[in-house]
């Protein structure tokens, strides 16, 4: 079912769009002085907006488009779609953020606009070499947005482990990709994975383990995890939203596809290990946040085990595990984007307080606030009524109907190690009194809460509440947009 | 099913969730607005069930009122309530404290008050459809619903600790949820549907040797509600710490949750592993009695005695469950709702004079009874009741289980009879250290007895204690033919074998 010759550039309508946005958006920066910063913001969160709505407006094509090295199907929209939310809650916060702590680059914006285009591309692609060039698209910017705060040591420094070890990865995913050429003398998925199903095996686990670490690298998976905390806590927070959330969505589309188009055949050999690298990095990730002090760090752990959960699904694969990790994607960007955003709802004095015990007392002063972030709390620890829960549900759910109940077991145990560090958030924010100012200091209680990040709070709070009492309204696209139906 | 042109049972359900929502318009300024539309709402909701009661078909063993609606079509889950004699009771035990709890609050709780309110309002809704659900994932949707709001009432409105208390607590439940969550799963893996009447229905679908996991699953999820011995050690903590009304739904209602889920779910779903692991159970059941009976005799803090009295007075329930006998097991039912009804009063008891004298220690009492007369007979009443004195409620519930046990074994009737010898020994001397002897303390020489507003709350408790003990006839007819039901599939030898 190829499309005609004729049909354009009609599929990659969200892509332009995102494109002419980062263009209109450096021009606007260059040509409207100091002001343009702001500027350049809004019409880059415009141009999310026109790219959702082309997005809205793309159909679902079966085939591959472009000569065989894009496919625009359901599965790459539903991702694309991921990957704007996630930019458009960056924005946001950005605005937010940049507000208080000053010195807003515009370059950020046009950067994370670029980088949604790659990850756009990368959703789609269905080629080898695309799919290596749209990868560098969408990482070289977010190493640089990574540093981008750089009247901040820890950003720069964030900036540069993100880059080395993130060319490092690319590298050795580059050659993985050479490999597979060289095992089958294609780089389209389509000829490769009846070609590889039927290879030597040894190169072509070489081959698939090159790949996969790689991609492992961007989703941040334990053992390739190690960049991720630090980069994370070091990056401005709501780039740390962009960062922990938009990559990592595309690499696990992309680890979907090449699972299904490439090592379709293989699934003996790489169920096994997803499900130890599942297990690992719940666990590594929710002990690991068990100790921290500052929310921050502690959100950046949390953000590694999360993507531990969606690890289940891919290791349990199947129809109800791909549909399980859709699902989830969508809630953890929800989860993550507000849990962030909690650090930027009080300013002090043109400051943000990472620590969770800055939080003390917050339920009495910004009680709208405190229960949208208590629900988001609720959502990432698995409670329900929650889109956390469902999706934990959906995705123990897969675990099981295959036989491993053990996986799902340990799902389960770190939902509970998990509860123990969330809920010091909650507590500090419910049952903690504020702490009396110091002699002579600055009140620590004292410092306005922002409106803006209250709405975001309360509408992350809501549409997370909805997706647990209605899971319907995500399951069914995530079902629809399942690979291989 | 619709009653009055409602479906009723979402109407029960959510009616304190509606009131929550009202309470959350109101200015938190407005403390007396607060508390009247909290009163009003637990007030309606207990009259809600109170119609449930009138128009409920005791003759009918099988779900009533029942509502069923497509939910998550990705897994089939339903949105499914209804009703059966067991829940009702339960149901109504659960209004019934919530509004005298809630009464009890007038002057108990000061700080943050809408909070308090909305908190125990969103806890109602959540106990309410614990008992109604029979989609086995909407019924793990409220047993956790029914964990975040008791967090906060432990954590916010607690005692020094409550800190320590609210995390245990919910740690410890959470981590048996889940155990029961994944035992969900795997039991849907074998039945492909969520659904209680459809599993039911099918039998015995499941193979047992799955079944014996299921069963552990789901035992680490109740057993540590209930509390079972070893699984109790959160108990003493939560309900020292917690403010009185939550002490109250703490043991009057949570602690049924586990119980109920014993009887609702692992005895009728998993038959074969309930047979197997029964004897095992009845251990635990028993050390569970002599247990906290024994700990509870060593206790200074009158608080921490009930509550370890609790863990003693649910190990009789869990024996009457799992000897597996008709007659033990409705005297388990019949003895969640005694226990539910006489422990909650004793915490509000000690709550009335720890609201006046801020300690809860025994020996900061003593020869209360010279000055509150009043309070001196509701306590009276109320201590008589949980040891089981005959006339009132906690005889029935206990000499039916008692009975029930004996032709199964004469061992662990004896074993469990020495708990209500223990039962007796550490009441009475609670009450005798302080309500008789002289007044020590000068703080002790002018307490004021109870006010008519805290007797309301006693009064409905008093009322009930009395009239299952002298008549429970109405309340047995109403569990019959349920528990029948779910003993019958459990242990069908029973009816076949001569008697």
């Amino acid at each position: 079912m190829t499309v005609p010759a004729g049909f354009g550039l009609r599929p990659l309508a969200p892509e332009l769009v995102l494109l002419g946005a980062a263009v209109a958006a450096l021009f606007v920066h260059l040509f409207a002085g100091r002001k343009g910063r702001r500027a350049a913001g809004c019409v880059a969160l415009a141009g999310i907006a026109g790219a959702a709505a082309a997005l809205a407006l793309t159909p679902a094509s079966a085939g591959a488009l472009f000569g065989g090295h894009l496919a625009v199907d359901a599965f790459a929209l539903y991702f694309k779609a991921a990957v704007l939310l996630a930019g458009a809650l960056t924005l946001v916060l950005a605005f937010r953020f940049f507000d208080v702590e000053g010195g807003e680059p515009a370059e950020a914006y046009v950067l994370a606009l670029l980088s949604m285009v790659g990850m756009s591309a990368a959703v789609s692609s269905v080629d080898l070499v695309t799919t290596y060039v749209a990868f560098e698209l969408f990482a070289i910017p977010s190493y640089v947005l990574a540093g981008i705060f750089k009247k901040e040591r820890r950003s720069a420094e964030a900036g540069i482990k993100y880059f080395f070890l993130g060319t490092l990865s690319s590298a050795i995913m580059l050659l993985g990709l050479a490999l597979v050429y060289g095992l089958t003398g294609s780089t389209s998925y389509a000829e490769i994975g009846p070609a590889l199903a039927g290879a030597r095996p040894w190169p072509a686990l070489a081959a698939m383990g090159l790949v996969l670490a790689g991609l492992f690298f961007k989703a941040a998976f334990v053992p390739f995890h190690m960049w991720a905390p630090d980069v994370y806590e070091g990056a401005p927070t709501p780039l740390a939203v962009f960062l922990s959330t938009a990559p990592k969505a595309a690499a696990l589309a992309v680890v979907v596809r090449v699972l299904t188009a490439l090592f379709g055949g293989w699934e003996g050999a790489w169920g096994p290990v997803l499900q130890v690298v599942a297990a690992a990095t719940m666990f590594w990730g929710n002990l690991a946040a068990m100790t921290q002090k500052s929310l921050k760090r502690m959100l950046a752990y949390s953000a590694v085990a999360q993507a531990g959960y969606l690890a289940i699904g891919l290791a349990a694969w199947g129809e109800s595990g791909r549909m399980a990790v859709l699902f989830y994607v969508v809630a953890y960007i929800l989860m993550n984007a507000g849990a962030f955003g909690l650090i930027l709802l009080v300013d002090r004095g043109g400051r943000f307080d990472e620590s969770v015990d800055g939080l003390a007392g917050l339920a009495r002063r910004a009680p709208v606030a405190a229960a949208g972030a208590l629900v988001l709390l609720l959502s990432l620890t698995g409670i329900p009524p929650t889109a956390g829960f469902m999706g934990k549900y959906f995705l123990f759910t897969a675990a099981v109907e295959r036989g491993m109940v053990p996986l799902a077991a340990a799902g389960a145990l770190n939902s509970v190690l998990s509860l123990f560090y969330y809920f010091r958030i909650g507590k500090a924010m419910f049952l903690a009194e504020a702490p009396p100012a110091p002699a002579g200091g600055v009140d620590p209680a004292a410092g306005r809460v922002s409106g803006l990040v209250t709405a975001f709070l309360a509408l992350a709070a809501a549409a997370l509440l909805l997706g647990g009492v209605l899971p319907d309204l995500l399951s069914g696209p995530a079902a629809a947009a399942v690979l291989g139906r | 099913m619709n009653v009055l042109g409602i479906p009723i049972l979402t109407f029960v359900t959510f009616l304190p969730a509606a009131g929550m929502a009202v309470l959350l318009l109101l200015p938190a300024s407005r403390t007396r607005a607060l508390k009247l539309a909290a009163n009003a709402f637990t007030g309606l909701e207990f009259l809600a069930t109170l119609l449930l009661l009138a128009r409920f078909d005791a003759g009918s063993g099988g779900m009533q009122f029942v509502e069923r609606w497509p939910w998550i079509k990705a897994i089939g889950a339903q949105y499914l309530l209804g009703l059966d004699g067991i829940s009702l009771l339960l149901v109504l035990l659960t209004s019934l404290l919530t509004f005298v709890a809630t009464l009890s609050s007038w002057g108990a709780v000061r700080t943050r008050l809408k909070e308090y309110y909305v908190f125990m309002l969103l806890l109602e809704t959540g106990m309410i459809g614990v008992f109604l659900a029979l989609d086995l994932i909407l019924f793990y949707v409220f047993w956790e619903v029914v964990l975040v709001p008791m967090y906060f009432l432990i954590g916010v409105w607690g005692g020094e600790r409550r800190l320590y208390a609210a995390i245990k607590f919910f740690l410890y439940t959470l981590f048996g949820s889940v155990a029961m969550l994944v035992g969900i799963l795997v039991l849907r893996g074998a039945h492909r549907t969520f659904d209680w009447t459809a599993m039911i229905a099918a039998g015995g679908a499941v193979p047992a040797a799955l079944q014996g996991w299921i069963f552990l699953l789901f035992f680490l999820g109740f057993a540590i509600k209930v509390p079972m011995f070893p699984f109790h050690t959160w108990l003493p903590d939560a309900h020292v710490e917690a403010p009185t009304a939550g002490s109250v739904l703490l043991a009057g209602v949570l602690l049924k949750m586990g119980s109920y889920g014993f009887l609702r779910f692992s005895l009728p779903l998993l038959p074969d592993a309930a047979r197997r692991y029964a004897p095992a159970m009845v251990v635990l059941a028993l050390v569970s009695i002599v247990y906290g009976a024994l700990v509870s005799l060593m206790q200074k803090d009158m608080k921490k005695l009930i509550a370890y009295s609790s863990v003693s007075h649910m190990g009789f329930v869990m024996l009457g469950l799992f000897v597996l006998t008709p007659l033990a097991a409705k005297g388990a039912v019949l003895q969640m709702v005694n226990h539910g009804l006489s422990t909650g009063a004793l915490f509000l008891v000690v709550g009335v004079v720890y609201e006046r004298r801020h300690t809860r220690l025994i020996a900061d009492f003593g020869g209360l009874a010279s000055r509150m007369p009043v309070y001196a007979a509701v306590f009276l009443v109320m201590a008589l009741s949980s040891i089981g004195l005959p006339g009132l409620n906690g005889f029935i519930g206990e000499f039916m289980i008692l009975m029930g046990t004996f032709p199964v074994s004469w061992l662990w009737t004896a074993v469990a009879a020495t708990g209500i010898v223990l039962g007796a020994g550490y009441m009475l001397w609670l009450y005798q250290r302080v309500m008789f002897g002289p007044v020590v303390h000068p703080a002790n020489e002018s307490l004021k007895d109870l006010t008519v507003r805290e007797f309301a709350a006693f009064l409905p408790l008093l009322v009930l204690v009395f009239w299952i003990g002298v008549f429970p006839k109405p309340f047995l007819d109403i569990i019959d033919k349920p528990v029948e039901r779910i003993v019958r599939i459990v242990n069908p030898a029973h009816y076949e074998a001569p008697r």
